[in-house]
């Protein structure tokens, strides 16, 4: 067990200032064996220590088919979290173990219509997931992402948004929650835009969405409105982890292990779980 | 089938104390009328047939209260990480007077160590180690192991058992083929080998143990009732006495929450694992603040279900073996037995 708790070294190549709160750290293992052998599926997460500080779990938010690095967008939220933001710079060593934990059914949605909602840091997630169904688009139908933030300033990976828009196969839809004056795109919250301007087909349409709790919350009330099925919405949980391998004892939601049964979950597979997330 | 040896009380304080010169032993000993699992050099330092339970469970022999994960180092040219000098176990050692309840707590905590990823210092240490149990003559105030899913009479979580018969005599069992292997090896030269009396002998102990409890529970009963309970305001009441002072998690035979810190003096550092427990508020506490268990009734749900309904539900046996340490060791006297009954009446 000790062993499987011994992190990985590896070297920040890249910080990239997404939001005031939120930044990506592009990260490379210093063991080039280590790095060629590293693979992970989009939502599975990694254990990210800053030495003497800490361990957190962040998913991966880039896609293994973009090769020779990984990314961990990071949210200024807590204590580690802080120290994460005002301490490591480029070029920085940080201790990494994973990828833990379940992914996005890819299989299942393959052929299917794609629709990503997401909300502020919770686009990190779904990110790895579009970059990968990006990376292999023939496999999918239509591809819808709305993503909804609190103001413009706190949307992430805005110029990875551009490059989204500018593909002709995929939508992309964005909205705040309030007027700015620049502001182009939809004003409201996401479930209504969701309803009011995105207006998804539900036949063959397969929903992943992730964001703050509110967000998820009133998301899941419209889907349902709107006529998805739970078992066509996924989505993907936070808890408190630790191990990551199944023993801390954490994340437990009933007898399911978020960090081995999760964190992805449908819709369906989360309404039978204990109230407790 | 099984060995069985027919002692007396002069005869087990040698086989004992032939195994004490043999083999790396631990034993309850004693510190202000409380049993803790020490090492011991001689069979006068400890009690491997005291009368009441351990206080302590044997659990830290196998997983410890603290463990250190590695050891990590920042220079100019960055971090390196090294691994600690611990050696998880590497000779046998043999544990004497675990109770019939803290054996089954270990046959408990496999579960969750072998599934999915392997916990190899767990099992480096299991594998190591021969435990000798002493059957209780009688049941303790807060013991109810007699009332769950397991079959206390019939137990193969220790490798030999050592039964006070009410015939006077000593029985010496071998109950497991590690157990047998081991009492051929190092049976003391003044026992004789038992017959089918022996076995009758054995089995009387049982009965009259078994008609000592004062706690007895319907076990099936309460966890399908359970089940159906989450929502219970009863867990309310029955948790608010409790200080979350942790103390029911780090001696239960089976609690086996962990937490990983590290501790670092200017460039250098070590990462700890140790206890922690579904009691502490912290436990679940997110960056941000959101908390999903932030009520105390939260967290003795979480851990009253953990113990009767979520584990069996997963891995097959309940979490809780009735072993009653909590009870006696709860400063403000919440007992499990207490908790899931009344929840479940």
């Amino acid at each position: 067990m000790e062993q499987l708790l011994v992190p990985a070294i590896c070297k920040i190549e890249k910080i990239i200032d997404e939001t005031p709160d939120v930044r990506t750290y592009r990260l490379k293992i210093n063991d080039p064996a280590k790095m060629e052998s590293f693979s992970w599926m989009p939502g599975q997460f990694v254990e990210f220590s800053l030495l003497g500080h800490g361990e957190c779990t962040f998913c991966i938010s880039s896609s293994a088919t973009r090769k020779g690095y990984f990314d961990c967008s990071i949210k200024r939220a807590g204590i580690v979290t802080a120290d994460i933001h005002s301490q490591l710079e480029e070029g920085m060593d940080v201790g990494i173990r994973g990828p833990y934990g379940n992914w996005f059914p890819i299989e299942d949605i393959k052929g299917k219509n794609l629709l990503f909602v997401g909300g502020g840091i919770g686009l990190a997630p779904l990110r790895s997931l579009i970059q990968y169904c990006i990376d292999n688009r023939n496999d999918y139908k239509d591809f819808t992402i709305l993503y909804g933030a609190r103001t413009s300033a706190d949307m992430c990976y805005k110029e990875e948004i551009e490059e989204w828009k500018k593909n002709p196969t995929v939508k992309v839809i964005l909205t705040i929650d309030k007027p700015e004056e620049t502001w182009k795109e939809n004003v409201g919250v996401v479930p209504k835009v969701l309803e009011e301007v995105v207006k998804p087909a539900i036949e063959n349409t397969k929903v992943i969405t992730c964001g703050p709790p509110i967000m998820i919350k009133y998301t899941l009330v419209s889907l349902d409105k709107l006529g998805f099925a739970p078992k066509d919405v996924i989505t993907t949980l936070e808890m408190k982890m630790q191990c990551g391998l199944g023993k801390c004892g954490r994340c437990n939601i009933g007898s399911t292990y978020v960090c081995k049964d999760g964190p992805v979950f449908t819709y369906e597979q989360l309404k039978v779980l204990p109230d407790e997330f | 089938m099984n060995l069985i040896f027919e002692t007396d009380k002069a005869g087990l304080q040698k086989f004992y104390e032939e195994i004490i010169a043999k083999f790396e032993t631990y034993a309850p000993v004693e510190k202000f009328e409380k049993f803790d699992y020490k090492r011991v050099s001689k069979l006068e330092e400890c009690n491997p047939d005291s009368p009441i339970p351990s206080t302590m469970s044997v659990k830290p022999l196998f997983f410890p209260k603290t463990a250190k994960v590695m050891k990590f180092q920042e220079d100019s040219s960055g971090t390196t990480v090294s691994e600690t000098d611990e050696d998880p176990l590497a000779g046998k050692r043999v544990i004497l007077g675990v109770k019939h309840c803290d054996a089954r707590g270990l046959q408990v905590l496999d579960e969750v160590y072998k599934w999915d990823y392997i916990d190899t210092d767990y099992k480096k240490r299991r594998e190591n180690t021969i435990i000798l149990s002493t059957r209780c003559d009688k049941a303790g105030t807060q013991c109810f192991c007699t009332s769950l899913d397991y079959d206390v009479e019939n137990s193969d979580a220790h490798d030999v058992r050592i039964v006070n018969g009410l015939d006077g005599k000593i029985y010496i069992q071998s109950v497991t083929e590690k157990g047998e292997n081991f009492l051929k090896e190092n049976s003391s030269q003044q026992s004789v080998v038992g017959s089918q009396q022996s076995v009758e002998e054995i089995k009387k102990h049982y009965k009259s143990f078994e008609s000592s409890f004062r706690l007895k529970m319907n076990y099936k009963e309460v966890n399908e009732k359970l089940q159906k309970l989450f929502d219970s305001p009863e867990f309310d009441p029955v948790s608010s006495n409790c200080i979350s002072c942790n103390t029911c998690a780090f001696i239960c035979p089976t609690c086996h929450c962990f937490k990983i810190s590290d501790e670092k003096i200017k460039d250098t550092g070590v990462r700890y694992k140790s206890y922690d427990s579904c009691n502490n508020g912290y436990f679940t506490l997110m960056a941000g603040g959101h908390n999903p268990r932030p009520a105390k009734y939260r967290r003795w749900r979480q851990r009253a279900m953990h113990k009767f309904v979520y584990y069996k539900e997963r891995f097959g046996v309940n979490l809780c073996v009735g072993c009653g340490h909590c009870a006696i060791s709860c400063p403000v006297n919440i007992s499990i037995f207490d908790v899931v009954n009344q929840v479940a009446k």
